[in-house]
Parts: structure tokens; sequence; C-alpha cells
């Protein structure tokens, strides 16, 4: 068994990697959205939940198409495909597939019950007009993707208060697994988003780059230093800390754990700080820009994409700092155009995002070749490279070339792709939802904070409040100093 | 495989080895300098 396979009660011997069976779902939840481009909807029966006040009326399929299935029944679909489908890989992993069932589902219905909970208005409304059309006069302003705060929480107190009944869900407990499915259909979510602001991704190509230079060879190396030297980490969890803090977050994190081969815990413990202090920087760095950023609109939104980690934070910022400054100028007699902050922090993040494979490769390399060789041999050969590599990267990268070309050398509407990829994309939130319930089931916290995960907190706090916002700062003023939205005539 | 332990993450002591002293100066190195050059042409090639 690999390192980076968790510890299953397996019934028999593996018969594939969990790469691959991760690699093969994602794959197939992909192609399921590519046959909504032939004109058959595959995917539209799966359950979405909208940001609500009346219960009643939050859960629905995500394509009008099946409108008739109505909420509950969408989600009573979900459910059994899911089931039946993750068995399936529970069989192929080698795990008695009755007792993972079982589990999946006292899973499944806690997570999405968690989900459902964080999007509620007062948690996850974000705008004034959203509160207003709420009724509400005051709201956390998580976004739905408090959620995942929700499913963690609730994961945690499972874990530390009943530690029978997570044991009892073991089976289900899969991060690794449901985070590499979740990655191989995030790299279609990601093609989409380039392809549908090309003509100013082309534009904006030199501040790309500076967000990849910025992330990838100046934050990652001093975290790093700063975990190993400053801190006394080991190699294990020094390197996917560096990459949680410097890149975006929890994919970057639990990709650098799969590349070095660390225990699955150690990236997931990464990311619960990851999420814990996205959410922080989500509730202050937005009111900050809105404060002294509002004559460089352009700066502050650069600055979310590059400071808050986790695209769904990072996106979220951008968008309360756009209402926040655009509320201030307005009030002065300027009219910003609306969207161009929020497409300048979309644009700094995805560029970021897609450099993730390639540091996953160059640290792979490293460490196989370099850090930890096999014993008695000199220098990994190429194939023991491949070997250890992270199968579920090359997924990753497939879906977002494909779908790239897609976009740009077919004649497919790009509206038509948009909705397939965005059937693909709830099942992704859904991965991401099962992972962040399944981290809290993992972790011991009280344990854990016996055992010095004060320190880990202290590493990301010191990084990312101590330059990595305020590099960011800099860096996005040298690009984007200047540069203003166009007003509405 | 064991379970991992922040105690034993922070006190096994791993000193830096060669390659990530490599990987951390090549970094910043390459970094800085490719931020410089994009600073430059960012001057020579403003945003519109």
């Amino acid at each position: 068994m690999s390192e980076a396979t968790l510890p299953l009660q397996a019934a028999a011997p593996p018969r594939f990697s969990e790469d691959l069976v991760a690699v093969g779902l994602g794959l197939l939840v992909f192609l399921l959205a590519l046959v909504s481009l032939a004109g058959a909807d595959a995917l539209g029966w799966l359950v979405t939940t909208s940001v609500w006040s009346n219960p009643a009326i939050a859960l629905a399929p995500v394509s009008k198409t099946y409108a008739s299935l109505g909420g509950a029944g969408s989600l009573l679909l979900t459910y059994l495909v899911l089931t039946a489908v993750l068995s399936a890989a529970a069989y192929l992993l080698g795990d008695d597939v009755k007792r993972f069932a079982t589990a999946f589902t006292a899973v499944f219905v806690i997570a999405y019950a968690s989900w459902f909970i964080g999007s509620w208005a007062y948690l996850a409304a974000v705008t004034p007009a959203d509160q207003a059309k709420f009724g509400i006069s005051r709201s956390l302003k998580l976004t739905n993707e408090g959620g995942y705060i929700v499913a963690l929480l609730v994961g945690l107190v499972i874990a530390n208060a009943f530690p029978e009944f997570a044991e009892r869900l073991k089976s289900a407990v899969r991060p690794e697994l449901y985070i590499k499915i979740a990655i191989v259909i995030l790299g279609a979510f990601i093609a989409v988003t380039m392809a549908s602001k090309l003509t100013l991704a082309s534009s904006l190509m030199l501040r790309g780059l500076a967000a990849i230079v910025e992330a990838y060879l100046i934050y990652w190396p001093i975290v790093y230093l700063i975990a190993r030297k400053g801190f006394g980490f080991s190699r294990e969890w020094a390197a996917p800390l560096a990459s949680g803090v410097s890149i975006c977050g929890v994919a970057a994190a639990i990709a650098t754990g799969g590349a070095i081969r660390a225990r699955p815990q150690v990236p997931i413990l990464v990311s619960s700080l990851v999420v814990v202090f996205a959410v922080i920087e989500v509730l202050i760095l937005p009111f900050i820009a809105q404060t002294f950023m509002s004559h460089e609109p352009l700066v502050a939104a650069a600055w979310m994409g590059l400071a808050v980690k986790t695209d769904g934070a990072a996106l979220a910022a951008g968008g309360i700092t756009q209402s926040l400054i655009q509320a201030k100028a307005a009030a002065e007699g300027v009219v910003y155009q609306p969207g161009w902050m929020l497409t300048v922090t979309a644009t700094v993040k995805v560029f970021i995002d897609v450099f993730i494979g390639v540091w996953a490769f160059i640290l792979a390399y490293i460490w196989t070749n370099h850090i930890n060789p096999r014993a008695g041999a000199q220098k990994a050969r190429l194939g023991e490279i491949w070997e250890r590599f992270p199968k579920f990267i090359l997924g990753f990268v497939a879906t977002f070339l494909i779908t790239l070309a897609l976009a740009l050398g077919t004649t497919v509407g790009s509206g038509q792709l948009n909705a397939a990829i965005g059937e693909a994309n709830v099942l992704r939130v859904i991965f991401f939802l099962l992972t962040f319930f399944s981290i809290g089931v993992m972790s011991n916290f009280r344990q854990l904070w016996q055992e010095g995960f004060a320190k880990l907190a202290a590493v990301y706090l010191v990084s990312l409040f101590g330059f990595v916002v305020w590099v960011g700062f800099v860096i996005s003023w040298l690009f984007f100093a200047g540069v203003k939205p166009p007003l509405v005539s | 495989m064991s379970k991992p332990d922040l105690r034993e993450a922070t006190s096994a002591h791993e000193p830096l080895l060669p390659i990530e002293k490599k990987l951390i100066g090549w970094s910043l190195g390459t970094g800085l300098a490719l931020l410089a050059l994009l600073v430059v042409v960012n001057h020579f090639v403003p945003l519109n």
C-alpha cells in the first residue's frame, strides 16, 4: 500500500490504486457532463442548494429539465447514485462494500445537512442586496461555502464527542478519494472560467504571470523556510503547509501531500487550517480594501486573488470588495461598470491554480529523486517517478486541456459548455463537502492541540499576516495602480 | 502506516538538505529576477 492511501479495514487487497479510481470517477463525471453537449442532460438531476430563508424552496435539481423531480427527489437520486458509484469504487479499493454503503449513508446525510445549514441566509448572505432580498438585517457573510465550515465542525464534534460513532463511519471517511475526484472535475471548471474571460485573460497575461511568480517562487520558499528553520517542522509537514499558505489552499496542500507522499492526515490538517484562515480573511480584507483602496479598485481586486486562499473564499472576497468599493465610489459620484473587479480577482486566481499540477510534478520529482529515494537506490528510476507520481493530477490536466480545446477550438457554444461543466461542478462541490466532513471526523482536535497543533497555526498566522497579505498588496499595486474599471456612461 | 504526530513533526530535527537549500534558493532567486523583469515589461506595456 502506498503511503498516500488511507488506512482501510480492507476486506480484500486493493484491485486498483486510489489515484486511478479517483481519476476514473472524475473522468466519468466529466464525460457525463459532456454528453449534454449532444443534447442529453445526463447530470441535470443532481441536487443544488440555494441560499435560503425559506427551507422549503432551498433544494432543487441543477437543471430545469428535471424540475419535476423536486428538491427532495433530486436529493434522494443524488444520494442513491453516489452510494452506488462510490460502493463500486470501495469494491475496487478492496473495502467491504456493505459496510461502506452503510457508513456512506450516514456520511452523506450529515454532510449534506451541514451544507444545507451553511446555506441559511443568516450565515451565507453576503451583500446588502442579498440581505434585503431575504429580509434580514445582518448575516455572517460566509457565502454558501460556509457549509464547508459547518461540515468540518460537525465532523470535529463527532470525532471528539462521539468517538464510537466516528469509528462506525470510518470506512466511508475517505477525504483523499473525495478530494482527488473533485480536483479532476475542477480542471474542467477552471478551463471554462479561463475560456470565458479569454480576451481579458490575454490582456492580463503579464499580471497573471506575476501572480504565478509570487505564489510559487516567492511565497512558497519563504514559508517552507520559516516552517523548517523557524519552527522546526519536518519536510512532510513543511511542504504541504507552504503550498497551503502560498498557492490556493486546500487543493494545493492535498496535491503537494500526494506529490511528496505525505501521510494523508498531514495535508488534511493543513487544509482545515487553510479553510479557517480563508474565512477570517474574507471577513476582514474586503473592509480594509474599501477603507484604504477605494480609489484603486483593481489593486484591491487583484489583492483579494493573491492574498485570500481557496478559490471560493477568494472569489467571495472579490465579490464583497466589488460591492463595497462600488458603493463608496457611487457615493462620491463615480459609477464603475460592474463585474470588472471580480473578473480581475478570478483571473489572478485561475492563473495561480493552473500551475498546481506543474508545481506538484516538480516537488514529486525532487522528493522521489533526491529527498526520499528508495533504499539502496542511488537515484530513482524514471519508472519509479511514474509509479510514485500522483496520477490524479494527470486527470486534472486532462479535463482542463480537453475543456479548453472544446471552448477555443470547436463551435460548441460557450453557454452550452459552461452549463455542462457547471453541472459537473455540482458534484465537485459535493465531493469537497464530503472531504471537509471526513477531515473533521478524522481529527481528534483536542488531542491534536495537546500534540502541538497550535504551532502549525502559528506558522500559518506568521506567514499569512506577516508577509503573504502585504507582499500581495505591494505586487498588486505595482501591476494595477492607476488602472480603473470603465465608468458607466 | 503511522498516524502523524505533530510533536514528532517538530521534534524530528531534520536538517535542511542541500537539495532543499537549492530549491529555496533557486525558487527565490528566479522569482525575484522574474518579478523585476515583469515590472520593467509592465512599465513599457501598461494595462489598458
